[in-house]
């Protein structure tokens, strides 16, 4: 940072109707400006995608600049209105995991505007010459090395609230019931429910074919598998029409698919179950701390849980904290945090496999022609999957928190999903999985949107 | 070689201390959140003996998950090749469980069997494995059920076995596990060779997964086709957890990690529970969903690789049947298709 002959490398991607032309005119105007940025002409904001945002980055970019037409000057109407809901998440989440904000930036600029866009450069440039190189590359090389970072000090924080288990019983009691009788008219082929597991503790999801197999479905605070996954896979969807157990976090699962077009509500059976909350480690699950869907959103039966409890919420969830604890540290203490957890990241993708909302054919982690997300399992390539990952659920995650559930590598993954989520309802008054008529956060726009953080 | 020593209890520290100011690298259990992983040491108070296994095995130190193999530039019109550094010092591995090592043992065969896989060769011939035997297995561990024991040998160089105030019995397996003795000889105290089996036994005893299985699963087309496999593998959501967690899964993929100017070539853990593991380049698939994987997985572990090397490749660690996120079970699975094929077996 001391080298005076650094020069930061700024990569541009511009719209071609606007900015693009603005930024012709001020050479051809022969304005002077700082000429770190390097251009990438695309037809129109809405096609800068944040996979191109991150290969910038990836490659060695110091910083990046976005730029298009003003709201209402879209060459394609709203391309830039939705891609200004993009932008706003995707920053916001490269800024929760450490990025200081001046490396990504974003403007309006059109193409009558050949000094807006000299002084956007000028002062992007300036900015990212005052911050200096980009500390330790895309990733750190932090495998299997400890970092005695503040922030390691952070600690899983579970939820301190005993369970209330309510009358499991009678609910196991109702959950066959319903299964018995859809499986005897046979308004279902199968029933998705849950069995006991092989290890003490432990359920395990179960497919029950037989009106006399029902008696193996089960009901307790363990059951924390999101059903809702099966419903896309076709070894369960080939046994005949699926009657589903669903607890209320399932259910805005299956809410997200109807919405998404993944399944069609009148070829499910919903058997929604009053829940008090999943148990992890004995105690209530830190998601179930701040539920408000123990009766689930969706249902075809219901199994009423007649000792609901669902005591007070005063406390809030847990998770809430150590997201404001997070926030508060400087952007290189949480990108320290962030490394040291995706350098435990082994590429299992079983946060992936569980996840109700990833049902791409072939994700984009496996594609390679272009090969978007590096395929080493080291500092860099872990770290773009988990933007690509945590971005593509962004605005569609329900927050069952499956995923980090499974990690073997206990990646928070949970306070990533929650920080988007808080994001996204407090931005645009969204949140996934109650409502399948709405449109998707990140589909629509509103001309009143945020854009406080567009030059 | 097979010398018995005696380690007393209060002398262990000291000489985890002493190899710690050595010229070889000390790699040891170490508390990290919730979980006891591998660590290269710092201070020796840093080293746990609190742990039933460490989360992952040790297999990663020989067998990374992403291993450079080589790093190219274009230059011009033609490519330059760099050569990964493969410099590594002399280490010790302390508390690696016989599961674990038997592990590796199986490993040294794969790694080894048309030609010398160097990198990970490499790394086997600098690591001295300082073997723990284990005395209070796990729910769902099951070692014996594949024919190993909580104090098995197999893949360690020096195991040691606690034997309660008398501290550890000290076995000496290999050249390397006798040479770092050899150096470090005045805390070992010579004595009787103590017979480790009531260890073995009060070890066993507490293991509630005891199956006869080791004799391994013989294929017939029957069974091949046998739609046991379509319904045990149903809930498999095809995630490579139980691969990664495996001490004797060794399937790789070599892939590049480039740009405009160059980039790496590496190895990759892969997995058979992944679609893309076996498909084509046309789109097509032999292995088309999970019921033909997992029987892959189940197979290769029970039937393929005893056929070959002589014996199962599974140690009965039970790790991927506690990450497991739908509870898949091989334990449970073996004996069910072992009864399909028709063998009687004890739980």
């Amino acid at each position: 940072m001391s080298d005076d002959n650094w020069r930061p490398q700024i990569v541009a991607f511009v719209c071609q109707w606007c900015t693009y032309a603005g930024a012709d005119l001020a050479g051809t105007s022969r304005i002077k400006y700082d000429p770190n940025v390097r251009i990438v002409k695309l037809p129109c904001s809405g096609r800068i995608g944040p996979l191109f945002l991150l290969k910038a980055f990836e490659q060695g970019a110091d910083g990046v600049l976005v730029s298009g037409c003003h709201p209402g000057d879209c060459h394609y109407v709203s391309g830039n209105l939705l891609a200004r809901r993009r932008f706003t998440v995707f920053r916001e989440l490269l800024i929760f995991l450490g990025l200081e904000p001046e490396r990504l930036q974003f403007s309006w600029v059109s193409a009558a505007e050949a000094v807006k866009w000299t002084e956007v450069v000028d002062a992007v440039t300036a900015q990212i010459r005052a911050l200096g190189p980009r500390r330790q590359g895309w990733g750190a090389e932090a495998r299997l090395q400890t970092s005695n970072s503040k922030a390691q000090s952070l600690e899983a924080q579970p939820g301190t609230r005993n369970l209330k288990p309510g009358t499991q019983k009678a609910v196991e009691e109702g959950i066959r019931r319903i299964a018995r009788q859809l499986l005897q008219t046979g308004e279902a082929g199968v029933i998705v429910g849950y069995g006991n597991g092989t290890l003490k503790d432990v359920t395990t999801p179960l497919f029950v074919t037989e009106p006399e197999g029902v008696e193996q479905l089960v009901w307790n605070e363990r059951c924390l598998n999101n059903l809702s996954v099966y419903l896309t896979r076709e070894p369960v969807t080939r046994l005949g029409r699926v009657g589903i157990v669903a607890k209320g976090c399932d259910a805005r699962a299956l809410v997200a698919l109807l919405q998404e077009h993944q399944i069609e509500r009148d070829k499910v059976t919903i058997i929604g179950v009053q829940c008090a909350g999943m148990a992890e480690n004995g105690r209530l699950a830190a998601r179930c701390a701040v539920c408000d869907v123990h009766t689930p959103p969706l249902y075809d039966h219901l199994v009423e849980d007649r000792a609901l409890d669902t005591g007070d919420w005063a406390e809030g969830d847990p998770r809430d904290r150590e997201i404001a604890a997070l926030e508060a540290l400087t952007p290189a203490e949480r990108w320290a945090y962030w490394q040291e957890q995706f350098a435990r990241c082994i590429r299992c993708y079983a946060c992936r496999a569980v996840c109700p909302l990833c049902y791409c054919e072939t994700c984009i982690a496996d594609k390679t022609q272009p090969q978007w997300v590096p395929p080493a399992f080291d500092a860099r390539g872990n770290l773009s999957w988990n933007i690509v990952r945590a971005f593509h659920q962004a605005g569609r995650c329900i927050g069952c928190d499956e995923c980090a559930r499974v990690c073997p590598a206990h990646i928070r993954l949970d306070l990533i999903n929650r920080k988007l989520a808080l994001l996204i309802r407090d931005a645009y008054g969204y949140r996934a999985g109650y409502d399948a008529t709405v449109a998707p956060p990140l589909t629509t726009f509103r001309p009143e949107d945020r854009a406080e953080f567009i030059r | 070689m097979m010398a018995c020593r005696m380690l007393r209890p209060e002398k262990l520290e000291e000489w985890l201390a002493e190899l710690l100011r050595s010229e070889r690298r000390l790699i040891a259990p170490q508390r990290q959140g919730e979980d006891v992983v591998f660590q290269p040491v710092q201070t020796v108070d840093d080293i746990t003996l609190d742990y039933i296994n460490t989360r992952w095995p040790v297999k990663a130190w020989f067998f990374p998950p992403s291993e450079p193999v080589l790093r190219y530039r274009y230059q011009g019109s033609g490519v330059e090749l760099e050569q990964p550094n493969m410099a590594l010092e002399p280490r010790v591995i302390f508390g690696v469980r016989p599961c674990d090592a038997a592990g590796l043992a199986i490993l040294d065969q794969v790694f080894n069997s048309d030609g010398e896989d160097e990198f990970y060769t490499r790394r086997r011939t600098m690591t001295t494995i300082v073997g723990l035997s284990c005395t209070h297995p796990a729910a769902s561990c099951f070692c014996t059920s594949v024919g190993l024991s909580p104090t098995a040998s197999a893949g360690s160089d020096l195991l040691l076995t606690p034997m309660g105030d008398a501290g550890y019995l000290v076995e000496t397996l290999t050249a390397r596990g006798e040479q770092l003795l050899w150096e470090y000889g005045h805390y070992f105290a010579a004595g009787e060779c103590r017979s480790k089996e009531a260890v073995t036994e009060a070890a066993e005893a507490r293991m509630s997964r005891q199956a006869a299985l080791a004799q391994g699963i013989e294929l017939s087309e029957r069974l091949f086709e046998h739609p046991i496999w379509a319904e045990v593998a149903r809930k498999c959501l095809g995630c490579g957890v139980c691969a990664y967690v495996c001490p004797t899964c060794h399937c790789f993929d070599i892939v590049d990690d480039s740009d405009a100017w160059g980039g790496v070539r590496c190895r990759n853990w892969d997995s058979c529970g992944f679609s893309l593991f076996t498909r084509h380049a046309s789109g097509h698939n032999p292995r088309p969903q999970q019921d033909s994987r997992y029987r892959q997985r189940v197979l290769h572990k029970f039937s393929y690789f005893p056929q070959r090397w002589g014996r199962l490749m599974c140690v009965g660690c039970g790790r991927c049947v506690t990450n497991c996120p739908v509870n898949m079970d091989i334990y449970a699975t073996a004996q069910a298709v072992l009864q399909v094929q028709g063998v009687k077996h004890e739980t």
